[in-house]
């Protein structure tokens, strides 16, 4: 869809004239004279506006009456007048009116300093008032969630966040009750606001009413500072702004860029910023002994490993995942490779693409852009759920919907979050996306034969296969077809690949506006391969003498003793990859586990014989690529954390700086002495960020797909569709077999695990069925019960929802505990284990309570604290 | 005499129904407007020259007329929720007469090019609602609605939506938003309904006295219809008289009647030895006028009512005579504004709060005359800020009261003082002369 056209005019603004885009609402057009009109209601990111607190009254000639600024387009030769006495008189009218109801506590409010009605009543206000009456008075403050605590008597009633609510998150829960002076801002039945992206509405307040309960009364603005950088929780990587005080993080908000964000932050994004100030920590160098892990010097470390590496050579293996930055795998994997002739490096738990499919799917001509997600004529949503994945996509898709009537077609196995908004939804048998791609290719090319076979193996037919394309393709050509990493994932991986890309040649997807968007398993996937930690290539997708071995065949090697030394760089296989059993023998079996890991896990605790200690993302600086293609900075915004034994120089260590003494360990010297120096290495060494600086990418970042050493390291690239084969057939579920199919719930990290605010939202493991096989089974919602195959067994609550497809179940991965990482595809037996589960009061698969079973049960709005032990106090 | 195009024949027993209604010429309209080019009726709404019997008084015509030509979704909706205070014409004239209303509602459908028909009827008109429920099924049924009306290619479905008890859903875009099926808030202004309205089609909102007149308009013909009444205000209207008179109730003048003849002639004047201290021309929300001469020699139209400084608004008199303080018609009107303000724009929700709690002050004898000031000036702040009228409807009355009897405004609150043993307002410095502290009873004002 083409972008709106931007029409300069001129008008004038208070005796000047200023140009500015045509339709602008005046509050933005004046800016371009530098001329300020105050808002409250206004915010261009919530859609159009409401015209609701009349702060941005200004006078138009030739309209009789004062009109809004933020609701009026501005016109060629509009004459508007900002500083006119009636203009004044209309503005200290509504800033009087503003505050008779409000408590004027500035002194011990946390907005207090950085409040817009501060501002505004200082800049605009009468500086008097005339009403001695009493105030309004309402219980507070209220826990209006796990993580926001509201002021009703601060609010002013702008509509922000309701509108954030009804309109941009879509989860419809918070509302205006009451009417006239007595209004305010609840969830319509009083039950807590719990939703993914409930922080941005602290962040939208204009006032203190709304008030993130990790950072009630933990400082004020003359004492932190900002630090721009990049989240690096999930592959979304939004742009954040850290709040610093003391060298700790106090809070994450966002740092708008539109080609990222849109300035959204998730929950988990803007609250597990606590996993960096945890006890879980680790602070200092771990080595075992005698069975425990014990604090080591780094100079011991480094040997011990060093040692350790220089021994297994060749056989050594090292995977890579989460926060890595595109110079930490870029050092590692020149240590493996130069130094060790080793090249069993992977990032991707489903196993690397064989080099010309990796490199196709990287061509510059296909990538979609963030916002193209949104400008798009038919988005395609193909086995993945944003929510979930990456969820800032979430936000975006439900705005191209809403805002630009963009076709959504989903396609998936398990329900999203987005059907509601999709014009077609296809659910195809679990683990046969493959299946799905090969339907669509022939569908494309009018092969009947591949279509209904393919069609069939993914559990469809053709004739819906047929309604998703013509629904994908009539809106217009500009198509972005939204995929997960997972699609690669097992031994067909390589046919997948085949079969997407099919997909793109026939929909010709190499135009502006279209293509591919990936969303990686790991928050840095796609950098981590781009700078060359993977089997099949080298940096910047250069071919390897010597593939080495994938995941899979890392674990299975390390299993049978065939590789001895295992390096971790951020990663915890036994949660993150499937086959949780073979990993379980895999660390078992190495002689030497090197960890190195920011916080304490399990696997760490159990498996590491040496522990280097990671830093933070606040703590890092370096570079990662979005999922689009942006390569971003991460900005150093605290120091590292003190040791326990306080000596210098024993703590954390930057990660490059440790895999470049590692190196040096074992004579190899990357002459690298500072971060920047290794981000000028791999910029040398990636074709495609030839001549790219850290200046140039800054704080927005730079899309390498758009730069010119993109086309030079590609070169202009064609492909012709290639013959497919239709894949095996999903498993057929049976009287007492069911499918099964996986899902990682957005709130499945370690970091999630570790942060106090967050443990609300800490998913535990639930059995996804349809009400018709729960009816089969005799299994009631929230029952325990058992799903399994030959002998390994998942134990969770059952979770019935209309929307799973009759015949399948749906279990959580990635779990800190009861992982399903045991099952592949296929089908499992389920038995009924006893009556409601262990206590879940949130649902993991959006975050919302049970209706009925809110850990707080608030009587409306006069709820002073929650139940002891339920939830953190609103002082902690 | 003049011209009667309602009260003729309004009690005429069975009028509600079909056949009464049939039997006296009812839907003939109907068949001529299906014969004419929907154009051209327009044009004789146009040439009528019919204002909006609802408030605003908006020409019905060219309101008709902004609606754009064309193959789409367009709604007509007629407003029948009749909340303002002192107005109970549309509740009459639904109950007696539901087919008028019909059938005008399907002309004007049929000139906008509607398929789709409201009423919204205000909750409590429970018994209106049910009659106009029986007369749609009736008119459904002998095919004055419904697929291929009379025969024609022109389908219409009419429904009756209730509303729930919110005044403010009188006002046009509030109305929508409930009939939507969200919370009656009102929308900014533009787009108006007539580009932008029902489920974003275009949309024609009338009241339920100006979509009555359309069958009579084209049954007189526009200009005919023009001569009823004066040039600026043509037609008849009825006028709900109420308050402190002998004979209130709904009396249909001509436009440009002497207001005297009205309050003296057909309500009776007010009871014996009083004398009209002031009157609301048109309901509640517009300001009010003083009893004198010069006031009552006026031309009950349009025009008149606004040179003298208030507004014909829904023709609803409220007579309120000498026995009656004007602070408590003061307190009562600004407290129903209160309590209907929606609270979305900030002027309006603590404007109309803010006047509520200086009058119980006043009322209280806890005020001076510098109060007074402040109401007028808070009015003055609330009067065109505002997103909707809502704001406008209480300032306006307050402003016009304070303008006209500010002495009685001040005799009170001397009075009111002397009771509460407070002394004369006059400034005072300290606690002790001040009186008896009085704050703790305030907290109960609030919440």
């Amino acid at each position: 869809m083409p972008r709106p056209e931007i029409n300069w005019i001129t008008f004038s603004i208070d005796g000047r004239e200023v140009k500015a885009p045509e339709n602008a609402m005046l509050v933005d057009a004046a800016k371009y004279g530098d001329v300020e009109i105050p808002v409250f209601c206004y915010e261009p990111k919530l859609g159009q506006p409401v015209g609701a607190c009349r702060m941005c009254l200004v006078e138009i000639e030739g309209i009789p009456k004062l009109q809004t600024g933020c609701s009026t387009p501005v016109k060629d030769g509009m004459v508007v007048h900002t500083q006119t006495e009636r203009v004044h008189d209309a503005q200290r009218a509504v800033v009087e009116f503003l505050l008779i109801n409000h408590p004027l506590d500035c002194p011990v409010c946390d907005k207090g300093g950085e409040c817009p009605l501060q501002d505004i009543t200082y800049g605009w206000g009468p500086g008097t008032s005339r009403y001695i009456e009493p105030k309004r008075h309402f219980v507070k403050p209220l826990e209006l969630s796990p993580l926001i605590a509201i002021d009703r008597e601060r609010c002013i009633l702008c509509y922000r966040c309701v509108r954030f609510s009804q309109e941009i998150s879509e989860d419809y829960q918070l509302i205006l009750n009451e009417r006239g002076a007595h209004s305010f801002v609840a969830t319509f039945d009083g039950h807590p606001y719990v939703a993914p992206f409930t922080g941005n509405i602290v962040e939208l307040c204009p006032v203190g009413a709304l008030i993130s309960r990790s950072y009630r009364f933990r400082a004020r603005p003359w004492d932190i500072e900002g630090a721009g950088t990049v989240c690096t929780l999930c592959p979304s990587q939004c742009n954040v702004d850290l709040t610093v005080r003391d060298d700790r993080v106090l809070r994450v908000s966002a740092r708008d860029n539109d080609e990222v964000d849109d300035g959204w932050l998730c929950d988990k994004g803007r609250f597990a910023f606590q996993h960096i100030h945890v006890d879980e920590r680790i602070t200092e160098p771990l080595m075992r002994q005698d069975g425990k892990l014990v604090p080591v010097d780094w100079d011991t470390a480094l040997t011990a490993a060093a040692q350790a590496l220089g021994e297994a050579g060749p056989r050594a293996a090292a995977i890579a995942d989460g926060e890595t930055t595109n110079e930490e795998a870029f050092l590692l994997q020149r240590l493996f490779r130069e130094r060790l002739d080793c090249g069993n490096l992977s990032a991707r738990p489903g196993g690397d693409l064989p080099l010309p499919l990796a490199r196709g799917l990287a061509d510059p001509a296909l990538q979609a852009t963030v916002p193209d997600l949104e400008f798009a004529h038919a988005v395609l949503l193909l086995d993945c759920d944003p929510i979930d994945d990456a969820p800032i996509f979430d936000l975006r898709l439900r705005k191209g919907v809403r805002r630009r009537d963009m076709n959504l077609v989903v396609a998936s196995a398990r329900p999203t979050a987005l059907d509601a908004n999709a014009t077609t939804v296809l659910r195809h048998a679990p683990g046969t996306a493959e299946a799905l791609l090969v339907a669509l290719d022939a569908a494309l090319s009018d092969d009947r034969g591949n279509l209904g076979g393919a069609a069939s193996a993914a559990g469809s037919s053709a004739q819906a296969v047929q309604d998703l394309l013509e629904d994908l393709t009539s809106a217009g050509g500009d198509i972005v077809i939204l995929y997960s990493e997972r699609l690669f994932g097992g031994p067909r991986g390589p046919q997948a690949a085949e079969a997407l890309l099919n997909v793109a040649n026939r929909l010709n997807l190499t135009g502006e506006g279209a293509g591919l968007l990936e969303i990686p398993i790991g928050a840095n996937g796609r950098g981590v391969r781009e700078a060359g930690f993977a089997a099949t290539h080298g940096p910047g997708f250069a071919p390897v003498a010597n593939p080495g071995l994938a995941t899979h065949g890392i674990a299975e090697a390390l299993a049978e003793g065939q590789l001895s030394t295992l390096y971790l760089l951020h990663t915890d296989p036994l949660r993150h990859m499937s086959d949780g059993e073979l990993w379980e023998r895999a660390l078992s079996s190495a002689q030497t586990v090197i960890a190195h890991e920011s916080l304490m896990t399990e696997t760490v605790a159990t498996h590491a014989d040496i522990v280097f200690p990671g830093e933070a993302y606040a703590e890092k600086e370096g570079t990662l690529v979005h999922p689009d293609g942006r390569v971003q900075r991460l900005r150093r915004a605290i120091g590292h954390p003190t040791p326990f034994n306080r000596h210098p120089g024993s703590g954390v260590r930057a990660g490059w700086q440790v895999i470049s003494d590692l190196a040096k360990l074992l004579g190899l010297d990357f002459g690298v002495f500072a971060g920047s120096m290794a981000s000028q290495q791999l910029f040398a060494a990636v074709p495609f960020f030839n001549g790219l600086t850290l200046d140039e990418i800054g704080g927005r970042g730079v899309r390498w797909p758009a730069r010119e050493a993109a086309r030079l390291a590609f070169g202009e690239t064609s492909r012709e569709p290639v013959a497919l084969d239709v894949p095996p057939a999903a498993a057929v579920p049976s009287e007492d077999a069911l499918r099964v199919g996986t899902f990682r719930p957005l709130w499945s990290s370690k970091e999630v695990d570790v942060s106090p605010i967050l443990q609300y939202a800490r998913p535990t493991q639930v059995v996804e069925l349809s009400p018709v096989d729960a009816e089969r089974f005799g299994v009631a919602d929230g029952d325990k019960v058992e799903v399994g195959v030959n002998g390994t067994q998942v134990q969770g609550a059952a979770k019935l929802r209309h929307a799973v497809p009759e015949g399948t179940v749906f279990v959580a991965e990635g779990l800190s505990d009861a992982s399903s990482s045991l099952f592949n595809y296929g089908t499992v037996q389920l038995r009924r284990l006893g009556g409601s589960a262990e206590e879940s009061p949130i649902n993991p698969i959006i975050g919302m309570p049970a209706i009925g079973e809110s850990p707080f049960n608030p009587p409306r709005h006069e709820l002073r604290e929650s139940p002891p032990g339920t939830a953190p106090r609103m002082n902690e | 005499m003049s011209t009667l195009l309602f009260y003729d024949e309004i009690d005429k027993p069975g009028l509600a129904s079909l056949s009464t209604y049939h039997d006296i010429g009812g839907y003939s309209m109907l068949r001529k407007a299906l014969d004419m080019e929907p154009q051209a009726i327009i044009e004789q709404l146009l040439a009528s020259n019919v204002r909006g019997r609802g408030g605003a008084g908006f020409a019905m015509g060219r309101k008709a007329s902004f609606l754009p030509k064309g193959d789409m979704d367009k709604y007509l909706v007629c407003n029948a929720d009749e909340s303002e205070p002192g107005t109970f014409k549309d509740r009459e004239l639904m109950q007696k007469n539901p087919h008028l209303l019909i059938e005008g509602m399907a002309i004007a459908s049929y000139a906008i090019g509607a398929s789709r028909a409201y009423i919204f009827i205000r909750g409590e008109y429970m018994h209106q609602a049910d009659v106009l429920d029986a007369a749609i099924a009736e008119a459904r049924e002998a095919g004055f609605l419904g697929d291929r009306v009379m025969g024609s290619d022109y389908s219409l479905e009419l429904w009756v939506h209730r509303g729930a008890g919110a005044y403010i859903c009188g006002e046009e875009t509030a109305l929508l938003d409930a009939l939507e099926g969200k919370r009656g808030n009102p929308r900014l202004k533009p787009p108006f309904p007539a580009i932008e309205g029902l489920y974003q089609g275009p949309t024609l909102i009338n009241n339920v006295e100006t979509l009555m007149n359309v069958p009579h308009i084209l049954r007189m013909g526009g200009e005919k219809f023009a001569e009823i009444g004066t040039s600026g205000s043509t037609g008849t209207k009825v006028v709900c008289v109420s308050g402190c008179v002998r004979r209130p109730g709904n009396y249909e003048v001509e436009l440009g009647t002497p207001t005297r003849d009205i309050i003296y002639g057909l309500a009776g004047g007010p009871p014996e030895g009083r004398k009209i201290k002031c009157w609301f021309p048109g309901g509640s929300s517009a300001p009010v006028l003083p009893g004198t001469d010069e006031y009552m020699d006026l031309p009950f139209d349009f025009e008149s009512i606004a040179e003298a400084g208030s507004m014909l608004g829904s023709a609803a008199i409220i007579i309120v005579d000498d026995s009656v303080p004007i602070v408590d018609v003061a307190l009562k009107t600004a407290k129903f504004y209160r309590h209907e303000s929606c609270g979305k724009c900030t002027p309006c929700r603590e404007g109309t709060n803010w006047t509520v709690k200086m009058l119980e002050r006043i009322e209280n004898g806890q005020a001076t005359p510098m109060d007074l000031d402040i109401m007028a000036s808070v009015c003055d702040q609330i009067l065109g800020n505002c997103l909707c009228v809502l704001g406008d409807a209480m300032a306006m009355p307050i402003s016009s009261m304070i303008k006209h009897f500010r002495e009685e405004f001040e005799e009170h609150i001397e009075m009111a003082r002397e009771r509460n043993g407070l002394g004369a307002a006059i400034p005072v410095m300290n606690r002790d002369e001040r009186g008896p502290d009085r704050s703790a009873e305030y907290s109960a004002v609030g919440h």
